[in-house]
């Protein structure tokens, strides 16, 4: 209980002093989406504009096809240049942690679980069409299966929510 | 190579005001079931509002639009059902969504540089063997 109390709890109490609301950055964010995708070609497949699961996909497969040779999937988008985004969020939260003197290194507690934890995201992320970025997106476009992809993200989420919530109360 | 640009500036800003806000487009199903907390949550609802404005904005400028979208088969519904709720529950269990780790990982938070890097690792072990093993699996 005690690790998502510690997640739930920077996001109550800080933005009563952040500028930056999470609504900025949901207006933001869809908006620089769905304007990659329609006005600067990145695309196919459609709804592409942010991905963190996918354009990560494409960044890592296009590398290692560039250094050996191989033939891994990478979206059309990605066929001759990758997508940059996970570069650039990197980029960008490493300067707004830095401005804002919040850039501190934190020793992990379960090292090899995160990792875990990230295959796995990956694997369910790609099997979906897309992370819980791309599915909001996709479900914003109108996309049938975007849409239930998204349901069952949610359903997950509140599965996993209530079972940690149990585990924390028994 | 205009692609590849344009995801690194959206990347940029994204990343900048992630970071500033705390958003996580799981954490905010999370804190609302959790403590009825709605601040992360109006960040989705936000995104997904907006999204669904600016795509017919888009089309009645003459930009690229999306769809038509052809009726998807009932393997392919469960495989992206499947997917997108193990994408929830296990994010939830990580403490956020990708792109809030990500944004963690350049905080400095070590756990979340490992689960990037996992997150890297995972796209070549699902299109290595997770793919190949679903598609003779499968019908």
């Amino acid at each position: 209980m005690a690790t998502v109390i510690d997640a739930v709890t920077p996001a109550r109490t800080d933005h009563r002093r952040v500028r930056v609301t999470a609504t900025m950055t949901g207006i933001a964010g869809a908006l620089m989406a769905v304007v990659a995708g329609s006005l600067f070609d990145v695309r196919p497949p459609d709804a592409y504009g942010i991905c963190m699961a996918c354009h990560a996909r494409d960044l890592v497969n296009w590398t290692i096809n560039a250094a050996a040779g191989s033939e891994l999937t990478v979206a059309p988008a990605s066929l001759v240049v990758p997508v940059l985004t996970p570069i650039g969020v990197l980029l960008g939260a490493l300067l707004a942690a830095r401005t804002s003197r919040e850039f501190r290194w934190q020793q992990p507690d379960h090292p090899v679980k995160t990792f875990i934890y990230g295959i796995v995201v990956m694997n369910c992320a790609l099997l979906a069409g897309g992370c819980s970025i791309r599915l909001l997106l996709r479900t914003g476009a109108g996309e049938p299966l975007g849409i239930m992809g998204f349901g069952a993200l949610g359903a997950g989420v509140a599965l996993a929510t209530v079972w940690l919530r149990w585990k924390a109360t028994r | 190579m205009i692609a590849a640009v344009a995801t690194l500036v959206a990347g940029v800003v994204l990343g900048y005001l992630g970071q500033r806000s705390r958003m996580c487009f799981v954490g905010g199903i999370r804190d609302f079931i959790l403590v009825r907390d709605g601040y992360l949550l109006r960040g989705l609802v936000a995104f997904g509002i907006t999204a669904w404005l600016a795509f017919p904005l888009m089309t009645a400028i003459g930009a690229a639009g999306v769809g038509p979208f052809a009726a998807p088969d009932l393997t392919t519904i469960i495989l992206t059902a499947c997917g997108g709720f193990g994408v929830g529950y296990v994010s939830t269990l990580a403490n956020g969504c990708p792109f809030r780790q990500h944004v963690l990982a350049a905080q400095g938070i070590v756990s979340s540089v490992t689960y990037v890097a996992g997150f890297f690792a995972g796209a070549v072990i699902f299109h290595l063997w997770a793919a190949p093993l679903l598609l003779r699996l499968l019908p």
